[in-house]
């Protein structure tokens, strides 16, 4: 194994065209990034002063017990961390929303719902302020259903949720929206792990290469050959993800955050889950090298897209209109993950994202396996 | 060691093995011969579980041949018609590569690694990437990684395409070496003169069916023809034509561009009786020479066609 995995390493660091894409190119963009978004981010976490998010509120259905809690809970963030305006109407606070004078309207009724229209950090602590609030609102419910003694308690602890929102969410931390791009960057970096995967799985296949050809008819089992490549290249692929990381707190001096612990472990997972998909894609289908890459590029950009990498706003459409795309979206997940490390410090949200980008994986890996394991082709 | 029956495989509407049978013992140097297009490296596929087939069945070691057959992998060595190392490492390291596929031991697999170098002669280029090679030490560098676990079978696909002379003698005369050794090898051409020098034992095939099976002796024996005459810078006319074709022993004559091709069957004395007609005619010729019956004039009498048609 250590022999297969010697090599694999030598041949993977000396595939130098390979090693420019995954290392030199992001390190490059990153560099662009720096001196096309400037150097606001790099003085460091907590400079920048905090604004209230201007939010508009409509009282759809005020008779309603939850939808008086949710008010409340509202109220208590009002002058703080929300700047609450209330509307009579939609159409007024969608007309606002337009304009940019709020960046969203929550709905207070029985089950509240958030409307936003763009992509940022003051509608991601929105959505997040939303999140939390049902998660506790079940909570309030159980606790009700089962320990009604125990109301109260939880009452306190609701709120001391502005506090810990507050403390957790700036508390040192800047919301520089410079900072995102870098995120994204990373993310981008991350999921580009695809392309040495494909490579990889290129040489696996008896129908694409000789070198498959002949690794194919070895006795060396094929889960052990996928497993060699996986664990090399997610390694090379981590230290590249290290090494950009260095790049842009070192050399660019922006600060990706206190948390280093988390960040490696995003990092990480994020090179897994890139590698994982282009071994994936490259063991799966039978199609050329050529038409593989092309489909690696979808892959890594359709993602990134829905992720709103390119266009602000798209993750928060998909999470209004078909939000179980921002669950399995590999790119959604690794920015949720990032921005749950960096600004909403909620480590349960944090966590699931790990889980599913691991989950993902194992799977992803399990199906190239699947692919190649007893591959027989109709032509070579 | 090796059975093939009715192997039938398609690419679409082309039939490119049809109903293909093959028996290969222990201990021969086994050679597939036929024209580019046979259907010779599809066979060798199928023979390896790379590629599926309609029909027919494969065994080898007297087990049945599947993708996931480790411990039969074990045992075979493959040199692909084209080459297969990684550029991105040098010749020790891809010797060394191929060779941890299928041996564990590091001393064991040391010692092959030696061995397979000095075997193939790439001593001086063990430190060297493969796209510094000439295409004939690189073709000695694909035979070393095919072979360096010494297989009991070697299956060699057209090993010495775009070989210089001095390597393809040092690769046949390493096949007869390696066969001196205990392995059956299976070697496949279009160069009827290799298939000749170093096979045990000949299948001739085309249209992705063996037509012939035999030594070099027995195919030949299968044949009419004994001996071909040729003869340059002649001038004949129809008359004269006719005259030699009804000359006893003579079945086939071919006349292009002033050089005469006399096809006979084995009999004594041919060459005089065509010389001595030649003379008592009065018609002058150029030079003159007989050769024996080739695995081309079998395959020529077979199918209608040259080998390298």
């Amino acid at each position: 194994m250590l022999h297969l995995l010697k090599y694999r390493f030598l041949q993977t660091l000396r595939n130098y065209s390979m090693m420019f894409w995954a290392l030199v190119f992001p390190i490059i963009l990153g560099t662009f990034f720096y001196f096309s978004f400037g150097t606001s981010g790099a003085e460091g976490w907590g400079e920048t002063e905090w604004e209230s998010v201007k939010t508009a509120v409509i009282e759809e259905d005020s008779a309603s017990e939850n939808a008086q809690i949710f008010l409340e809970f509202l109220n208590r963030l009002d002058g703080d961390i929300l700047d609450l305006k209330r509307v009579s109407s939609e159409s007024e606070a969608l007309k606002a929303l337009t304009n940019e004078k709020v960046r969203g309207i929550f709905y207070v009724k029985e089950t509240p719902s958030l409307t936003v229209a763009e992509n940022g950090i003051p509608e991601s602590i929105l959505t997040s302020l939303l999140d939390n609030y049902n998660q506790n609102t079940a909570m309030f419910r159980e606790i009700a259903e089962t320990h009604p003694e125990k109301l109260k308690e939880a009452s306190s602890a609701l709120e001391n949720y502005r506090t810990l929102l507050r403390e957790e969410s700036l508390g040192g931390n800047s919301l520089d929206p410079n900072v995102q791009y870098f995120f994204a960057l990373i993310a981008y970096a991350c999921l580009s792990g695809a392309f040495l995967g494909v490579h990889s799985s290129f040489d696996s296949q008896a129908n694409l290469s000789s070198l498959g050809a002949r690794r194919s008819i070895t006795p060396t089992h094929k889960l052990k050959l996928v497993l060699v490549d996986m664990t090399v290249l997610v390694t090379i692929h981590f230290i590249n993800i290290l090494i950009l990381n260095l790049y842009i707190t070192q050399a660019l001096g922006i600060s990706l955050g206190s948390d280093i612990s988390s960040l490696l472990l995003v990092d990480f997972m994020g090179s897994t889950i890139g590698i994982a998909i282009g071994l994936a894609l490259g063991c799966i289908s039978k199609f050329s090298l050529g038409t593989k890459l092309n489909a690696t590029v979808a892959i890594t950009l359709v993602p990134g897209f829905l992720a709103g990498l390119m266009f602000g706003n798209m993750k928060n459409i998909i999470e209004l209109h078909c939000p179980i795309i921002n669950r399995i979206n590999p790119a959604a997940v690794l920015s949720d993950a990032f921005y749950c490390m960096s600004i909403y410090n909620d480590m349960e949200r944090f966590v699931r994202c790990i889980i599913i980008l691991a989950a993902m994986s194992i799977l992803l890996v399990f199906l190239a396996f699947l692919g190649i394991r007893r591959d027989c082709y109709d032509s070579i | 060691m090796i059975h093939i029956e009715n192997l039938v495989k398609r690419y679409g509407n082309l039939t490119a093995l049809d109903h293909l049978n093959l028996d290969i013992q222990k201990g021969e140097v086994f050679g597939l011969l036929g024209p580019n297009g046979s259907g010779k490296t599809t066979a060798i596929n199928c023979l390896l579980a790379l590629l599926k087939y309609e029909k027919g069945t494969i065994t080898i070691f007297g087990k049945p041949m599947r993708p996931d057959s480790y411990d039969i992998k074990r045992d075979i060595g493959v040199v692909m018609q084209n080459v297969a190392v990684f550029d991105q490492m040098s010749v020790y390291e891809n010797i060394d590569y191929f060779c941890g596929l299928y041996v564990k031991n590091k001393a064991e697999r040391r010692a092959l690694v030696e061995d397979a170098i000095i075997f193939s002669g790439l001593e001086d280029f063990r430190k060297m990437r493969p796209k510094k090679l000439s295409g004939g030490l690189l073709r000695r560098l694909n035979i070393a990684c095919g072979i360096v676990h010494k297989p009991k079978l070697i299956i060699l696909d057209e090993p010495t395409v775009a070989v210089d002379p001095q390597s393809r003698n040092r690769i046949l005369e390493g096949i007869l070496e390696l066969n001196r050794q205990g392995s059956t090898i299976i070697y496949t051409s279009h160069y009827m003169e290799e298939v000749e020098q170093i096979c045990s034992r000949i299948a001739i095939i085309d249209h992705g069916h063996v037509l012939a099976t035999g030594t070099t002796e027995e195919l030949k024996k299968m044949i009419k023809t004994g001996e071909t005459i040729t003869i340059e810078a002649i001038a004949l006319d129809e008359g004269a034509l006719k005259d030699i074709l009804a000359l006893p022993h003579v079945f086939d004559i071919n006349y292009e561009e002033q050089v005469l091709k006399i096809r006979l069957n084995g009999a004594r004395h041919n060459l005089v009786r065509i010389l001595n007609y030649l003379q008592e005619h009065d018609i002058s010729f150029g030079r003159v020479f007989s050769e024996l019956p080739t695995l081309n004039d079998v395959f020529l009498e077979i199918t209608g066609k040259e080998l390298r048609d």
